[in-house]
């Protein structure tokens, strides 16, 4: 059985279960209640860092076939603070291929996507390697959209070896990581022939 | 990474094309991977492998200050004719300094972002602030510091810029990859450049103040028309490099360019320039450059072997 949230206030307060001690109706109550639920934080900035590279390919597939390391699926949505879906935001991602190296020369490992209106967005990739002059695997992100602050972060992952398997007490480990936020569960699926790490990272962006 | 372009601290060394003469030896407080030569080469920077940084006068080999590694000294800059250092601090402080002296003289909150970079108009009356992430600020420092201006961008923050020696145009380069014109008598955008697809890390104008040379990690030295934006020539590309640094040398018709290895593998290396042909020579040095600048027109560089650094002048 599932409640509505203003059914769920109804009967707590039929069977005393809660006291309102305020004067707004229970219908307003459960709207406030499912609005402050729904309220997001930005995602924490983590700088730009080189190797931006303007007019990447709209793709939703980076990887291509024989490419080393792990396969990576990268999925999440687009929200603004309030919660809601910003159909019309673009983000750009880049990040290095399994050997730790960026493609400054093309454009593989980069890549536009335009989550639409759904604001749900999903790309293919390898688990990215070991740039010599960071810390961390890392993605790196730029998400823009019209009202709305522009949004520079990075993804990390909780399986870096950095982390020692501990990210919320290590994560300061990487001096760039602003918070331990961007670093995200890795969910390890497939069968032992193709096995694929799957990552979710919604992305929530601040109004002008 | 960015610390180490913006830090800018290996302005070359030549070989095929001139000769170089060692000049001194100095003891170095610390490890130290990369330091920063003032243009007067009398006083030296010191990044320490500890994160602390330290002020060393050249001459007396003594240590005149000492930025500990909890003061988060990020990012310093010396003005052109060597007589202020400012120093910017992960909290967005700027500290400007007397540099004979290191005494400091000025300290104020620009931002509450990390300054990454930082550059001194040629009169040493106005500092460029780029707080990462954020947009540039132009400073006046002859009195109390006052915010004149801010460069904004597209998104992002302040790579690199330059100041026309005349100091009436100011090019920047920002994170969003488009290089910016302004006006430094009232501020406003004049032209704009955005046929770069990847960053821009070094700006400087030619001492004529007709060319502005650029580069970035597209790997070369691209030539554009100061008075247009245009883009007029470029220079051979050093294919898996970024370029860090260019400095024009005294002589006005040879410029000085530092790349670092996009993989992060190799050491750095420099090139030096014939601006008029673009004929180059790869400048070879037997131990790893930490640093360099121009002093008195000619091209000084450093290098450390453990804790003693020698510094040379190539001719």
């Amino acid at each position: 059985m599932h409640f509505t949230r203003r059914e769920l206030l109804e009967r707590c307060a039929a069977f005393g279960a809660i006291t309102l001690a305020t004067s707004l109706p229970l219908s307003a109550l459960a709207t406030d209640w499912d609005e402050a639920e729904k309220k997001k934080q930005p995602t924490p900035f983590c700088e730009l860092g080189p190797f931006y590279k303007r007019e990447a390919p709209h793709t939703s597939v980076m990887r291509a076939a024989g490419d080393s390391g792990m396969p990576l699926t990268i999925a999440g949505g687009v929200y603004n603070t309030r919660g809601e879906i910003i159909p019309n935001a673009k983000v750009e991602i880049w990040q290095t291929d399994n050997d730790g190296h960026y493609d400054v020369e093309g454009y593989r490992y980069r890549a536009v996507l335009e989550p639409g209106a759904k604001g749900s967005y999903a790309i293919e990739s390898v688990m990215p390697g070991h740039y010599p002059g960071r810390v961390c695997q890392h993605v790196h992100y730029l998400i823009t959209a019209p009202g709305h602050k522009p949004l520079i972060t990075q993804l990390y992952f909780a399986t870096d070896p950095v982390f020692d398997g501990n990210p919320e007490k290590n994560f300061t480990r990487d001096p760039l990581i602003t918070s331990r936020e961007l670093v995200r569960p890795v969910v390890i699926k497939g069968d032992p022939k193709q096995i694929i790490a799957a990552v979710n990272f919604d992305l929530v962006m601040e109004t002008l | 990474m960015r610390q180490m372009v913006t830090a800018a601290f290996l302005v070359l060394c030549a070989s095929a094309m001139g000769t170089s003469k060692p000049i001194t030896k100095v003891q170095l407080p610390c490890e130290s991977r990369y330091q920063d030569l003032s243009p007067t080469g009398t006083q030296l920077v010191v990044h320490c492998k500890d994160s602390s940084v330290r002020v060393v006068n050249v001459p007396e080999g003594t240590e005149q200050h000492v930025f500990s590694a909890d003061q988060h000294a990020n990012s310093v800059v010396y003005s052109q004719d060597g007589s202020w250092l400012a120093v910017g601090f992960d909290d967005g402080t700027v500290e400007l300094f007397s540099s004979p002296g290191a005494t400091s003289s000025k300290r104020w909150k620009a931002s509450s972002r990390r300054i990454d970079m930082m550059y001194f108009f040629p009169d040493a009356k106005s500092l460029v602030v780029g707080p990462v992430d954020s947009p540039g600020q132009v400073w006046e420092i002859a009195n109390t510091p006052t915010l004149r201006a801010t460069l904004p961008f597209e998104f992002g923050g302040l790579i690199a810029c330059a100041v026309s020696p005349d100091r009436k145009l100011l090019v920047a380069a920002g994170d969003d990859t488009v290089l910016r014109w302004y006006d430094t008598a009232t501020w406003k955008k004049r032209r704009e450049n955005s046929d770069f697809l990847l960053e821009t890390f070094a700006l400087t104008f030619t001492p004529d103040g007709k060319h502005v040379l650029a580069g970035g990690a597209d790997a070369r030295i691209t030539v554009l028309d100061a008075a247009t934006a245009k883009q007029l020539r470029q220079f051979p590309p050093e294919t898996g490099s970024s370029v860090a640094a260019i400095n024009v040398l005294g002589d006005k018709q040879h410029a000085a360019s530092v790349y670092f290895d996009d993989a992060g593998e190799k050491p750095p290396h420099a090139m030096l320039w014939d601006i008029a042909s673009v004929k180059s020579a790869a400048l070879q040095s037997d131990a790893p450059l930490t640093c360099g600048a121009v002093v008195g027109g000619k091209l000084w560089v450093c290098s450390a072997d453990g804790k003693t650094l020698t510094m040379s002048q190539y001719e």
